[in-house]
């Protein structure tokens, strides 16, 4: 069944060299066949998560390697939805690198998989993990549309202004997002660990940077309240920040080992 | 004084209190904390380790500057909100009064008046006429999110502090068959305890049975994720043990007593002989050449316990291993080793539950909050036969493109 998850991940990389492509020369045709293989491949992934979820008897969410994959699962469901609502190619432009390069991600990472630790078996497990992985997304689209938004900046796209704008706002929208799940996924994380272990906030590694990735982010909005800071600042700070996000997914784990150190 | 004063209760202040406590908590992350002086110097050296004591890096979440931090944006909060309560009432008010009074800012063509309304009562908008204006509104409610938000973190902050506080927490190790009294008539017996191997994820369980003094009484396995609460308290299965066990028999007058043996001890009735305790260990592994190497590990079940013991008589001291149901006599006495016993470590809390439900309450209220700021923003249309303008408190780029977009529509 691994081979679900392989050619889940050669379908993003093709739909996002074809989008690419496509949307670097304009040409519609390309990138309609890059969706259709996307959607092919998130249509994969999702039989892959799924028959996981069967194998495993709980839900896929309990090692680097199964949130990864949700990462990109997520990552790829909002980038379908986006488009799905928005009609724009650009959402396309950015959802497919996030989603295929999260899953590559995954794929350096151990894959057998193996019983669910005693302290994961809870009731806040699903909203915990779940939330984290859309989170996780909503900040990485954001992060790659800040990326757009300086790329036309850069090339002075003076014809699209409506497009600079929508982008700058969608940025601002999927933090808005990306923001109150994180606050779920801190709250619900400090009830869980009140029930495993009795205390709400021990400041594990994994919590603290959750807690640094979540002010950066109130930041975020507060400077684009407060200094009415839009464009090309914010898009600065939506990149920047994406950096704390994937330390906080992937890079604590690794350097910084804690109470979370199960989810290597 | 009132510079200083709204100083304090500015967004920029605020601001500059959130980089303090990344600052900090990039510090309290990057540095392992709590540790004794000894292992900062190991760590990072001697001058960088003096450098973390003075500044209190060692443990920066108790430092006294990351309390007064936590108390200043606290003072923030509270200052910023106040203010900001009679100001959010105002805007609504305002909101509604510019609406009747702006200019619009768009130019509606013939007919696209109605798709307009059309439009906006598909999504739900209250509508009212104002002279010979209509005006769409939606989410007044919203106006309260951002209130919300920051009172429900100060509240956070306040009864988190107030539930650590005030909660009274003990641990306690009980062997199996032993109850431990509370104070106010309760008891918790623990009725046994078991390790659970499954291939090589140890899940540690305890049965309980609670009672109060009117004759309450609950049965109930507890574990890792699964506490029992009762009356107030919560009980957890926060650690374990394994203690050895003996059975000493006095071989003149017949009389036996079974001991636990926790710690290393030497057992005697004379005071001269005896058997001195060491240690217990898991198991032992039998190498290609028959020596046998003991396992040191704790953790995990005692699949072949072996004791490791020294037999003291007459001023000789013989170290022996020796396992379950072995006998050794020495001199009146012998000692009939036994299976161990594995026990848990209980960690027991009392709390208020009105500060807990009130710290959940906080929660939930910080989550709907963020949902009035961010998916309901309050928003007025004003639209009359010549074109509309959109009024609303935050940026609306998104309503504006879709307008745009449905009156371009044929
Ligand atoms: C970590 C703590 C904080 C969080 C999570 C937070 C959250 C928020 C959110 C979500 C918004 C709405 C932003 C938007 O809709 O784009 C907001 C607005 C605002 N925040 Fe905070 N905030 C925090 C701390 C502070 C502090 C310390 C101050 C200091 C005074 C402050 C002052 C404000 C002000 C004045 C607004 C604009 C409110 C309005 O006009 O509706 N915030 N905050």
């Amino acid at each position: 069944m691994e081979i679900l998850f392989f050619a889940a991940i050669v379908a993003y990389f093709a739909a996002t060299m074809l989008q690419s492509v496509g949307a670097m020369m304009d040409r519609n045709k390309l990138t309609r066949a890059a969706r259709a293989i996307f959607i092919a491949g998130f249509a994969l992934h999702t039989a892959f998560t799924a028959w996981r979820g069967f194998a495993a008897g709980r839900l896929p969410l309990a090692n680097q390697f199964e949130f990864a994959s949700g990462f990109s699962w997520s990552a790829a469901i909002m980038g379908i939805v986006l488009y799905a609502r928005l009609k724009q190619n650009w959402v396309m432009t950015v959802s497919m690198p996030v989603a295929f390069l999260v899953l590559s991600y995954a794929a350096f990472q151990p894959m057998e998989i193996k019983e669910l630790m005693p302290a994961l078996r809870s009731t806040w497990f699903a909203l915990h993990i779940g939330s984290a992985t859309f989170s996780y997304a909503s900040f990485a689209i954001a992060g790659g549309l800040g990326a757009r938004y300086l790329a036309m900046l850069k090339k002075g796209h003076a014809d699209s202004e409506t497009a600079m704008k929508q982008t700058d706002y969608m940025t601002y929208r999927l933090i808005c997002l990306g923001f109150l799940l994180l606050t779920v996924v801190i709250l619900s994380g400090a009830i869980w660990a009140e029930q495993a272990w009795s205390r709400w906030w021990s400041w594990d590694p994994k919590e603290t940077w959750a807690l640094i990735t979540w002010i950066l982010y109130a930041i975020y909005l507060h400077q684009r309240m407060r200094m009415k800071w839009q464009g090309k600042r914010m898009a600065w700070f939506a990149v920047i920040a994406v950096v704390c996000v994937l330390f906080t997914f992937a890079g604590v784990n690794k350097l910084l080992p804690g109470l979370h150190s199960y989810a290597v | 004084m009132k510079k200083v004063l709204s100083f304090l209760r500015s967004m920029k202040f605020g601001m500059i209190l959130l980089v303090l406590v990344i600052a900090c908590s990039f510090a309290g992350s990057m540095i392992v904390q709590q540790r004794d002086a000894m292992e900062y110097v190991r760590r990072y050296g001697e001058d960088a380790a003096q450098l973390i004591l003075a500044l209190g890096l060692d443990d920066v979440f108790s430092a006294p500057y990351f309390i007064v931090l936590m108390a200043a944006l606290c003072l923030n909060l509270i200052l910023c909100s106040i203010v900001r309560l009679p100001r959010t009432m105002r805007a609504k008010k305002a909101l509604i009064s510019r609406a009747e009074t702006a200019k619009t800012d768009t130019p509606l063509d013939e007919g696209q008046a109605g798709k307009l309304c059309a439009f906006f009562e598909k999504r739900h908008y209250s509508r009212y006429k104002a002279g010979d204006r209509i005006i769409y509104f939606k989410n007044s409610i919203g106006f309260y999110g951002s209130f919300i938000t920051h009172f429900s973190f100060l509240l956070i902050l306040l009864v988190g502090a107030a539930a650590v506080m005030t909660a009274d927490v003990r641990d306690q190790t009980v062997m199996p068959g032993e109850t431990l009294e509370l104070e106010g008539g309760i008891s918790i017996r623990v009725d046994s305890f078991q390790i659970v191997d499954e291939t090589g994820l140890l899940d540690y369980a305890s049965t309980l049975t609670v009672s109060d003094d009117i004759g309450k009484t609950v049965t109930r396995e507890i574990r890792v994720n699964e506490p029992l609460s009762f009356e107030g308290y919560k009980i957890y299965q926060q650690t374990y043990g394994t203690a050895g066990a003996v059975r000493i028999k006095n071989l003149e007058t017949g009389v036996s007593e079974d001991m636990k043996l926790t710690e290393a001890c030497f057992l005697t009735l004379d005071g001269v002989s005896g058997m001195f305790y060491q240690a217990l260990y898991p198991g032992y592994v039998t190498d290609s050449d028959g020596s046998v190497t003991l396992i040191t590990s704790t953790s995990g079940a005692y699949t072949d316990p072996v004791y490791d013991i020294v037999s003291v008589s007459g001023g000789a001291m013989t170290p022996v291993l020796a396992f379950p149901d072995e006998t050794l006599t020495i001199g009146n006495v012998s000692f009939t080793m036994l299976d161990p016993v594995s026990y848990p470590g209980l960690r027991i809390k009392h709390m208020n539950p009105l500060v807990l439900g009130l710290l959940y309450a906080t929660f939930v209220l910080m989550v709907a909050g963020l949902y009035l700021c961010f998916f309901a923003a309050p928003l007025a249309v004003a639209a009359d036969d010549d074109g509309y303008v959109i009024l609303s408190p935050k940026t609306q780029t998104g309503l504006m493109i879709e307008l745009e977009a449905l009156l371009k529509e044929e």
